[in-house]
């Protein structure tokens, strides 16, 4: 059997290595503007002491939850309960990597990249499962549940939305994908990307879409009984969620580094980025927290026939390119 | 022919567990392991082998998986209701103890 | 004797889904035997990876990592409820069982003799084109069927599960 297949791997592997810290840092930084943002929205200024405009405040959280005591509870599942944040956070880091940042360039450049991206996330669940039942509380189990449900659900109108970029673009390539971008994507595509922006909010388990974790009303659900360290792997897993569902949509949806050529073009990419993952800061600093039926509803009675109205109407274009 | 060894096995340890566990739940994770085996052979035979000077396109090594994969997803979550169905029911989901209609 | 990268690569995946497998089948813990199933699932996608089949492992993390086993898990949870204690899952017949499984191995080992030969070639990349292109050319009435298989399903899970109306 030929060596040639696994060396692509073995690249995508340091690369992933390589993203997991960079989401990590990242996500650091994404927790600083979400505190920025929502203090702005609440009228507050938001971390302001530590650091210039307070950037470093995140930093000196993770030494601060570093340093505290890592508790597991004497009624939980003890390798279970340590193991899971990192089934949580592993696949959303290794999703990053199919992403294109550049003309041409993805740090893992693999022929079924579209579906890598939706596939490796739904291992999260997993770990979202086995948190909440390994801590051998209701409130946790209860919230494990609860997200299981959601995210099998949401999985659904992502899946189908991304689905009509591959059709529009005819390629699960997404390096063939970009260069296939042309600017009238977006108003063709718009319901596919309302759709999978909201589904996405959906898939981080991010507000209003956050029963899963409900303060009020479970504590803090799947991750109830975590602290310190494993806690904090949660907490950048989902920001790494929202930054990686961000990236995605802004490279595939809204054209990324196809609107400039070169370093600007990646810029710009970035810019769009920041732009989704404020937009999602906005969202859920400003709806109400969905019921549990209200959020069923809307996968499958709403964003579900979307999705497959998008793919229906894109079916039909297609056939005049 | 290691690929035979390990899928075979893979295969038989699923098909012990089919044999001797009690839980529903567990009867069929074990078919899927039996399932799982048996994809392994068939996908690794159709990717690698050229018996009789014949070598499968490569579409269709990746369709028959598709085809065993769709499959066994609608078996298992069938499967799954019927076990949700019974435990809610009867109040167990120890396959000894559903003998209702043996005789 | 050295050992190829290749064969320590087939010997890997070779070690997870066996270890994978025996804790479906041994262990006494209904979420180890979950997870036990779910290492197994992972090391299938590995398999098809190393078979070249790229679009194929990563319909099987989507398909049953992300889908079978939530599902698998879900269920678990909402029949063994938490806080009773962990139900201990129980075996029967095992000396029997045994001697099936083992004679079925070296039947059909016996019977795939002479594919040991054949394993020659190196396997080609199931690409998305050429996917598409034996689903919809040689394959379609599997593919058209499988879709009514989907919605059947679909139908009866349904009907089973949430089928109680009083």
């Amino acid at each position: 059997m030929s060596g040639s297949v696994f060396t692509g791997y073995t690249g995508g592997l340091i690369w992933g290595l390589g993203g997991g810290l960079v989401i990590a840092i990242a996500t650091l930084f994404g927790v600083w503007w979400e505190r920025k943002v929502a203090g702005r929205i609440q009228m507050r200024l938001g971390p302001q002491t530590t650091g210039p405009f307070g950037l470093l405040q995140t930093v000196a959280d993770m030494v601060k939850l570093l340093l505290k005591e890592d508790i597991t509870p004497t009624q939980a599942d003890a390798p279970v309960f340590r193991v899971a944040p990192l089934i949580v956070f592993v696949p959303i880091a290794m999703a990053v990597t199919v992403i294109p940042f550049a003309a041409g360039w993805a740090p893992l450049d693999t022929s079924v990249g579209m579906l890598f991206f939706l596939a490796v996330p739904s291992v999260s669940v997993i770990g979202i499962l086995m948190a909440g039942w390994s801590s051998g509380n209701s409130y946790a189990t209860l919230g494990g549940l609860r997200g299981a449900a959601q995210m099998i659900s949401y999985e659904l109108p992502r899946t189908l939305s991304v689905l009509s970029v591959v059709l529009l673009a005819g390629s699960l390539r997404p390096v063939e994908v970009m260069e296939a971008w042309r600017w009238w994507f977006i108003p063709l595509n718009g319901i596919g990307f309302l759709v999978y922006f909201i589904s996405s909010v959906a898939e981080c388990n991010r507000g209003p879409f956050d029963i899963p974790e409900a303060e009020s009303e479970l504590v803090a659900g799947y991750f109830a009984d975590y602290s310190g360290i494993r806690w904090a792997i949660f907490m950048m897993s989902e920001y790494g969620g929202v930054i990686a569902a961000s990236l995605f949509g802004a490279a595939l949806f809204l054209g990324g580094w196809a609107w400039a050529p070169g370093l600007f073009g990646t810029a710009i990419f970035l810019l769009l980025t920041v732009v989704l993952v404020t937009a999602m800061i906005w969202i859920k600093w400003t709806f109400p927290r969905m019921r549990m039926d209200q959020l069923m509803n809307t996968a499958w009675k709403v964003l579900t026939p979307m999705a497959l109205l998008q793919i229906a109407i894109i079916g039909v274009v297609i056939a005049w390119l | 022919m290691s690929l035979v060894y390990v899928a075979l096995a893979l295969f038989c340890i699923g098909l012990y567990g089919t044999l001797t566990r009690r839980d529903i739940i567990a009867v069929l994770a074990s078919v899927e392991v039996m399932l799982g085996g048996a994809t392994v052979l068939l996908v690794g035979l159709s990717a690698t082998s050229n018996l009789a000077g014949v070598s499968t396109p490569p579409g269709e090594t990746s369709g028959v998986g598709l085809v065993i994969l769709v499959l066994a997803a609608a078996e298992a979550s069938v499967g799954l209701a019927l076990m949700l169905a019974v435990a809610r029911r009867l109040n167990t989901t120890r396959i000894d103890e559903l003998d209702e209609v043996s005789g | 004797m050295s050992i190829s990268m290749i064969e320590l690569v087939f010997w890997m995946i070779a070690a997870a889904s066996l270890l994978g497998a025996l804790t479906v089948v041994f262990t006494r813990d209904v979420t180890r035997m979950a997870l036990g199933l779910g290492v197994f699932l992972l090391s299938v996608a590995g398999w098809f990876v190393y078979f070249s089949q790229t679009f194929l492992a990563a319909a099987q993390v989507f398909v049953y990592v992300g889908g079978v086993l939530v599902l698998v898990l879900f269920a678990i949870m909402l029949v063994h409820r938490s806080g009773a204690g962990r139900p201990a899952l129980e075996s029967r017949h095992t000396i029997d069982s045994i001697m099936v499984a083992v004679a079925v191995f070296v039947l059909v080992v016996s019977a795939l003799q002479d594919v040991g030969s054949a394993l020659t070639v190196t396997p080609l990349p199931g690409s998305p084109d050429a996917i598409s292109a034996a689903l919809l050319g040689p394959m379609l009435p599997h593919f058209e069927a499988l879709g009514v298989l989907l919605l059947a399903a679909l139908a009866a899970v349904i009907v089973i599960s949430g089928g109680e109306r009083s």
